[in-house]
């Protein structure tokens, strides 16, 4: 087992630093001399773009529709475990669930060291994982009920996890938004400006025939309303009122969005990679293939792939074995062609999603990641190309200075349930709130 | 037990039983938790005075608490640093010893 994983970490390694030369990648670098900065980050709860401007958010929904910066009020130096501990103390309007989240941490520090080369950006994240004895690198799966493959597991907040239809299961995520100047408004109110009522799991959650049923939603295919910045709507308080796709095609091409790129504990760690995004009229993924993809065969309905049991110890595993087993789907490494025959029984359960760093390719494969969790640390090494040339991608350059929003799942939380930060600075080689440092 | 340790009981109860229950809560955390200090800073003026303005102006006054607690449990009309006016916020405890507290920790900045 332990021969296993050492070969699996080397590969993830070997992947992860590309086509970088050990003597220039992120092996080199001596993070003992990189200044480090505490990033606190808070639970918000549902505090969307329209409650920040309606009267209960008392006091300040003037300012906000203005366009002051959240900061500009909300400066206490604990400020960030103020409002984390307001919104989860049970009678708070911003978390109608907060009886199943009692215990939940309201605000989790986030170290964050950022270097820079001639190729790339480097971000070193490092956190405490709420539960201390668990990765949190659990996604939920399909579960063999004896004649169908069904979905198994969910977020801590989903209907059918507070229904106790089955247990808290998800991926915990480090992510960033990051806007280079070109989105209104994201410099001072940042990851606020994306959030949106409508949203899954935020107030007045859109229903699927409402989504069905809109424009916008339709044009681009989509079953649900996710992040959107404000620009791409002609009311931004209402997610109905999408612009057309050549207004939003427009936007795009004067750089009016905001780049989101995830490190995920279960669908890219071990691909070692992370995901590449942006949020302009939805939560998009940039153009090509991701680290990871479905697991479902759409005609069949059944999984694509299984474990190879020679190396996972099984073909599958049961619900007994979330927690306390490793259980990652990875090709070229456990995975082998889903056989239909081979004696499934009721409560057999395979991943939703498999891995495959080779599968990876264009634009969404540009950021690469190594992540390990030590004594209940994550440690996330984080390197972003500088310099890219895509129509979906901030191109990032030395002396460059951008606006960033971070985010942080964990405790099995997928959507809203995660925790954020106040809009920060990131330099490349520049004065900012985190300053990344060239290094070789 | 013997009569000293008895008799140091017995006062160390009553002085526990003396505290007002203003001197139990934090009342900077109340200030806080009520985003008091979203308007309020300690020393620069934010949409409202400066904590230090206000001291100042309620001894100038020779004002006290009571009038403290009047003006953040009225919801009175109240004009910001920028000329518009508004409805103060309202605290949200109605325990006279916890606004007593926030009350005194504000003047005494």
């Amino acid at each position: 087992m332990k021969r296993r994983a050492l070969i699996a970490g080397v590969s993830v390694t070997a992947i992860a630093a590309g086509c970088m030369s050990m003597a220039t990648g992120p092996q080199a670098i001596d993070w003992n001399k990189v200044p480090a900065t505490t990033v606190t980050l808070f639970y918000p709860g549902q505090s969307s773009y329209e409650w920040l401007r309606s009267d209960a958010h008392k006091g300040a929904s003037r300012e906000t529709a203005r366009g002051d910066a959240c900061v500009s009020c909300h400066d206490d130096p604990k400020e960030e475990q103020i409002q984390g501990r307001k919104i989860l103390r049970g009678d708070h309007p911003l978390e109608p669930q907060a009886a199943v989240l009692k215990g939940k941490n309201g605000h989790v520090d986030v170290g964050v060291q950022a270097a820079y080369d001639d190729k790339n950006l480097y971000l070193r994240y490092q956190w405490k994982t709420h539960d201390p004895n668990h990765p949190g690198a659990d996604y939920p799966g399909y579960r063999f009920d004896g004649k169908e493959w069904k979905a198994y597991g969910h977020m801590r907040l989903h209907k059918d996890t507070l229904a106790g239809k089955f247990p808290p299961i998800y991926e915990n995520r480090m992510s960033l938004m990051l806007d280079d100047g070109k989105v209104s408004g994201f410099a001072q109110q940042g990851c606020w400006l994306t959030c949106h009522d409508g949203e899954r799991d935020m107030a007045n959650e859109a229903s699927k025939d409402e989504v069905a049923a809109n424009p916008l939603m339709m044009a681009i295919k989509k079953k649900d309303v996710r992040k959107y910045i404000p620009a791409s709507r002609t009311d931004p308080s209402d997610w109905r009122s999408g612009k057309s796709m050549e207004e939003i095609a427009t936007l795009k091409a004067a750089g009016e969005f905001l780049d989101l790129m995830q490190w995920r504990a279960h669908r890219s760690n071990k691909a070692g990679g992370a995901d590449d995004g942006y949020v302009l009229e939805y939560r998009n993924f940039d153009g090509g293939k991701n680290h990871f993809s479905s697991n479902l065969d759409g005609k069949t309905k059944q999984p694509k792939f299984m474990f190879d049991a020679a190396k996972f110890g099984g073909k599958s595993f049961t619900a007994a074995d979330y927690g306390k087993k490793e259980i990652i789907l990875v090709k070229g490494v456990n995975a082998v062609p889903f056989d239909p025959n081979a004696g499934w029984k009721e409560g057999d359960i395979l991943s939703q999603y498999v891995l495959s760093a080779a599968d990876a390719s264009g634009s969404a494969a540009d950021n690469k990641a190594i992540g390990t969790w030590k004594d209940g640390m994550w440690t996330v090494v984080f390197i972003r190309p500088l310099g890219l040339a895509n129509p979906d991608d901030k191109p990032l350059k030395a002396g460059g200075v951008y606006n960033v929003g971070f985010a942080l799942h964990d405790d099995n939380m997928t959507g809203r349930g995660h925790h954020v930060s106040y809009v920060k600075t990131l330099g490349i080689g520049a004065k900012a709130d985190i300053q990344a440092v060239k290094v070789n | 037990m013997s009569n000293p340790i008895k008799l140091s009981l017995i006062l160390s109860a009553a002085f526990c039983l003396a505290v007002p229950a203003y001197a139990q809560v934090d009342p900077e955390e109340v200030f806080k938790e009520n985003d008091c200090h979203k308007c309020h800073h300690a020393t620069k003026a934010k949409k409202g005075p400066a904590l230090a303005k206000i001291a100042a102006r309620y001894k100038e006054k020779k004002l006290d608490e009571k009038e403290a607690i009047k003006h953040m449990t009225s919801g009175k009309k109240v004009k910001l640093e920028d000329g518009t006016e508004e409805e103060h916020k309202i605290i949200d405890t109605k325990d006279i010893a916890v606004q007593t507290a926030v009350a005194k920790w504000m003047l005494d900045r």
